[in-house]
């Protein structure tokens, strides 16, 4: 029993630390600031191109990690290890210096290469993209490496003894399997997408209507001295990623138990 | 509730700054003078003991910093503009300011100039890449479109906006934006070529399309605690030891200079209202 109330006392910590600081926002709350912010064409060009910049480079990185955290799990190979120590490196040096290391890759002659003929980054819709799928995909392997090494490599090879594929085994056995750690990659590599900043507007600059993510827009008030068109924004920001991870892990859980 | 409020504020700030002490100066300071006024806080300290803690980023980003940290001794903004809204704001002491530096707009390029680009109307050329600060939170961006609004005809104008890429976040990221050839010419200081002398080379405008000249200047905070203290700082800043510093990056110490090199007098300082349409392009 006391157990259980400690553990409970501790998850509402959590909600009283985070809950208490959106409150602490009321103090510089400003109504009309707010419904101006709401009702403006340039907030709603943020808002949209921050839900679709995150689910594009979300769905980009999983499209990567997956197959990539499946090696990891099932197959020794050579360079591992490497892939294994490389993961966590864009936790470990700061958004900024990401954005720095992008911005300084673009200056090598791949880099101005990739440029000039695929694609366009700098200062463009796809360095949102790239900052943000650079920033998450070491994370995305990481928990999906860990949702497969939870799934036990014996029912894979029932399944290859009664005649299936690996590929056949991969999707009916494994995939379905691990879906809990599918559905909290999905949602914290969302989340942290979203909300990505500094690799952003080191490599996509801050034009309205052009690269600026609700972060970015935060900023943006934030340097121009004003406060409460900051606490507007912030509570866009919260609103709609907290509403959307809501309604997301609803729908996954239930999809997930149909 | 204000206690509250406070010790929320200062929580949330406290990485940022740190309370200022006795033997201690917090400086917020914008990205504009970052080398010299780094090198001048170092040499006050040899010289007074005081240790001088400087917060940098952009002018508008630092003065929300101090408002909500409510500490900080001396604000030290990249230009005039949001010098006016603290003055405005009653956020500093306004008969406490003082100018330390001048500066002139310019175009800057890539070292070696390798789009040829000699005027202000070469900016409108077909297929270059333009970039400016942003207007909005940056003053040398809000120099910039001054400079572009007054300039150009509307057609120039179209063209030019055609071939801006994008806006920067701060003054210093606007250099680095040529030094890491993110774009082929912005809109800038002077002064940028002597940040990065290797990579970025400034070309001079004519004197009749700069609107105005900017200027650094710097005021005590109405959150110091010791308001004499923060005043000496001001004066080693205006003072010749100060000055030197600040000369030896190429800075103009006084308008004379600045109007001399430009070979015209200009208006110094002053705020700039942004058309509408810079904002939201």
């Amino acid at each position: 029993m006391r157990l259980k109330h400690t553990t409970i006392a501790a998850a509402l910590a959590v909600l009283a630390l985070y809950g208490g600081l959106i409150a602490s926002l009321v103090w510089f709350f400003d109504a009309a600031t707010f419904r101006a912010a709401l009702a403006s064409e340039r907030t709603l060009f943020s808002v949209r191109l921050s839900l679709i910049a995150a689910t594009v480079s979300t769905l980009l990185a999983l499209l990567f990690a997956v197959p990539a955290a499946y090696a990891l799990s099932r197959f020794p190979f050579r360079g591992r290890e490497a892939v294994e120590t490389v993961l966590e490196f864009p936790i470990i040096v700061s958004p900024a210096a990401l954005g720095a290391i992008l911005l300084i890759f673009f200056n090598n002659p791949l880099g101005e290469w990739l440029q000039a003929n695929v694609i366009h980054f700098v200062f463009a819709f796809a360095g949102i993209v790239l900052a943000q799928f650079v920033t998450i995909l070491g994370v995305a392997v990481r928990m999906l490496k860990t949702a497969f090494d939870a799934v036990p490599v014996e029912l894979e090879t029932v399944a290859r003894t009664l005649g299936a594929p690996p590929r056949h085994a991969f999707f009916t056995i494994t995939l379905p399997l691990a879906k809990n750690g599918l559905i909290a990659a999905f949602i914290l590599t969302w989340a942290k997408a979203l909300g990505e900043f500094g690799a952003t507007l080191m490599v996509a600059g801050t034009m309205a209507m052009r690269t600026e993510t609700l972060p970015i827009a935060i900023f943006m008030r934030l340097a121009s001295a004003d406060i409460e068109g900051t606490v507007a924004l912030i509570l866009v920001l919260v609103a709609i990623g907290l509403g959307a991870l809501f309604v997301a892990r609803r729908l996954l859980r239930s999809a997930a138990h149909a | 509730m204000q206690a509250l409020r406070s010790a929320l504020v200062f929580a949330l700030f406290a990485l940022a700054g740190g309370a200022s002490a006795a033997g201690r100066l917090l400086v917020y300071a914008g990205a504009a003078s970052k080398p010299p006024t780094e090198e001048a806080a170092r040499a006050y300290e040899r010289k007074t003991g005081v240790r001088v803690d400087v917060v940098f980023g952009g002018s508008g980003y630092v003065l929300s910093q101090m408002k909500l940290a409510k500490q900080g001794d001396l604000y030290f903004p990249g230009s005039s503009d949001y010098m006016e809204k603290a003055k405005r704001d009653g956020d500093v002491f306004a008969d406490t300011e003082k100018v330390i530096v001048y500066l002139v707009p310019a175009i800057n390029v890539q070292k070696g100039n390798p789009h040829n680009i000699r005027t202000l109307k070469d900016l409108t050329r077909p297929g270059l890449r333009v970039a400016i600060a942003n207007p909005e939170g940056v003053c040398v961006g809000a120099y910039a479109v001054e400079i572009i609004e007054k300039a150009f005809s509307p057609g120039e104008k179209a063209a030019f906006r055609k071939n801006l890429a994008n806006y920067t976040e701060s003054c210093e990221k606007t250099a680095t934006a040529i030094s890491l050839k993110m774009a082929d010419a912005v809109i800038g200081w002077r002064v940028f070529e002597h940040w990065d002398p290797a990579r970025i080379e400034t070309i001079r405008l004519p004197a009749a399309q700069i609107p105005r000249i900017g200027y650094i200047p710097v005021a005590v905070s109405r959150f110091t605690r010791d308001r004499a203290a923060a005043q000496k700082f001001i004066d080693f800043l205006t003072g010749p030891a100060g000055q030197q510093i600040f000369a030896k990056y190429h800075y103009f110490a006084t308008p004379e200079d600045a109007f001399a090199w430009l070979g015209a007098r200009k208006p110094v300082g002053g705020e700039y209202v942004v058309p509408a349409d810079w904002r939201t392009p």
